[in-house]
């Protein structure tokens, strides 16, 4: 694989659409607690990749 | 009565489970795939049971009250296509839309030039499998998909909503129908979690199979690559779904890989190198996998030995279960076996004779499970499925 392609490779791994530190990035600072707003974040994530991969895989 | 509901299921919980750890329970469990055959025992037409998926749990209800069976599967009837529709999936011809209400749906390979996924999209995929699949692969098998840069638009937006909220609703009802299954019939939930082999989901659903071949010759390399890249994917959404309490197995449904879609060399390079990986990782955290091998894998067998004792059921189709059991019969609990022709156009003396013959044969020293070869469908015969069902139950104690 080419530099330029690895560099331009998405870090999407299983379980993930989008990972929690690509959104982090677009967050203000946060003032509560970061565990619980990451927590969520990567449960509903979760829910989006279950859904394409059991269009995929179940129908 | 539903204290002994519940004493009928833990029976039927530890004959099964016993079972498909190669050992010896009381009785030879009966757990047949019935799909479309649960349509036509309850009265309802294929349209009903694959449009209404309320119908279709009822139906796999009134069967397994009805019949002495030990374990079925909540739906076989798998693809809602409620769902499907609702999405504006395209790939599949719908009873009771593009086909009669009663013929079972069917998928609609595209042709080599309409592949869901072309030779140039390997490196997409490769690089992002999830990506790829939500931007690439969903808008070509989506009549309503927007394709990436191009306007969304009311129906594209809506069929995210509607799948999404589909499938939730859906899925949500298979808790409901277990749990229906054991407080109505005493009825064990046969599976639970899914897993397909990275070269099947290749040429299933992606390059399609003719495109596929083609490139196990041109492009083997990213074929290898591609199958990779899908392995920890696969890997993720089948324990996503497995049963907690590690009872029942996860389901392969194996297509590709048989004889004679591949050489024995292309299995071993392709099929086995990268679904091995998956299995070992399965089994390694405590679940075992129903390896439901459709058509003919004989060639194959040594293989799947390679696999540590009890971590698989092998479920045999069209194969002769007796040169399988020589196989594999010392290692894993075999399914299956009674053939689908002989359910469907045999008479029940013939049904009963086959029966008979597998049992003396492969399930002497337990290890076996009945069940039609590949899927129930309602070209099968009742009376040939309770003769079936009868002579096991009775012939079939240790």
């Amino acid at each position: 694989m080419s530099d330029e392609r690895q560099a331009e490779k998405p870090n999407r791994p299983p379980g993930v659409c989008i990972p929690w530190q690509e959104k982090l990035k677009e967050l203000p600072e946060i003032k509560g607690d970061r565990e619980l707003v990451q927590r969520v974040w990567e449960d509903v994530d979760a829910l989006g990749y279950v859904y394409i991969w059991h269009c995929l895989l179940s129908f | 009565m539903a204290h002994d509901m519940e004493q009928l299921y833990q029976e039927r919980l530890k004959r099964y489970t016993i079972a498909m750890r190669n050992g010896k329970p009381d009785k030879v469990p009966i757990r047949p795939f019935v799909a479309e055959f649960t349509a036509k025992y309850a009265g309802y037409t294929c349209q009903e049971v694959t449009h209404d998926y309320q119908k279709a749990f009822d139906a796999a209800c009134k069967c397994a009250a009805d019949f002495d069976w030990d374990a079925v599967v909540g739906n076989m009837v798998y693809v809602w296509t409620g769902l499907t529709e609702a999405q504006g999936t395209n790939y599949y011809a719908v009873p009771g839309i593009e086909l009669d209400p009663d013929v079972g749906f069917q998928y609609k390979e595209p042709s080599e030039a309409r592949a869901y996924m072309q030779p140039e999209d390997y490196d997409a995929l490769i690089d992002d499998p999830t990506g790829f699949l939500y931007n690439v692969w969903l808008p070509r098998v989506s009549n309503d998909v927007a394709p990436i840069g191009s306007p969304a638009t009311f129906r594209n937006n809506l069929a995210f909503v509607k799948g999404g909220m589909a499938m939730m609703q859906y899925f949500s009802g298979f808790g409901e129908q277990a749990a229906r299954l054991r407080a109505e019939s005493g009825t064990v939930s046969a599976i639970a979690g899914i897993l397909k082999a990275p070269f099947d989901i290749l040429a299933d659903k992606l390059r399609g199979f003719i495109g596929l071949t083609m490139d196990l010759l041109e492009r083997p390399e990213k074929v290898l690559a591609a199958c990779e890249a899908l392995m920890p994917h696969l890997t993720w959404v089948a324990l996503s779904g497995a049963d907690p309490d590690k009872n029942v197995p996860i389901s392969i449904w194996m297509h590709r890989g048989g004889v004679p879609f591949v050489s024995p060399a292309q299995f071993d390079r392709f099929y086995w190198a990268t679904l091995k990986p998956i299995i070992e990782e399965i089994i390694s955290r405590g679940h075992q996998v129903l390896f439901y091998a459709e058509g003919n894998w004989r060639p194959h067998l040594k293989a799947f030995a390679e696999l540590p004792a009890g971590s698989i059921i092998y479920h045999v189709d069209q194969d002769d279960i007796f040169a399988v059991h020589e196989v594999l019969g010392d290692r894993f609990c075999l399914s299956g076996g009674i053939p689908n022709f002989l359910l469907s156009y045999g008479t029940p003396d013939q049904v009963r004779e086959h029966c008979k013959k597998v049992i003396d044969g492969v399930a002497r020293d337990g290890g076996y499970i009945c069940d039609a070869g590949a899927i129930v469908q309602d070209d099968t015969s009742i009376e040939n499925m309770q003769a079936m069902t009868n002579f096991v139950r009775e012939y079939g104690v240790y």
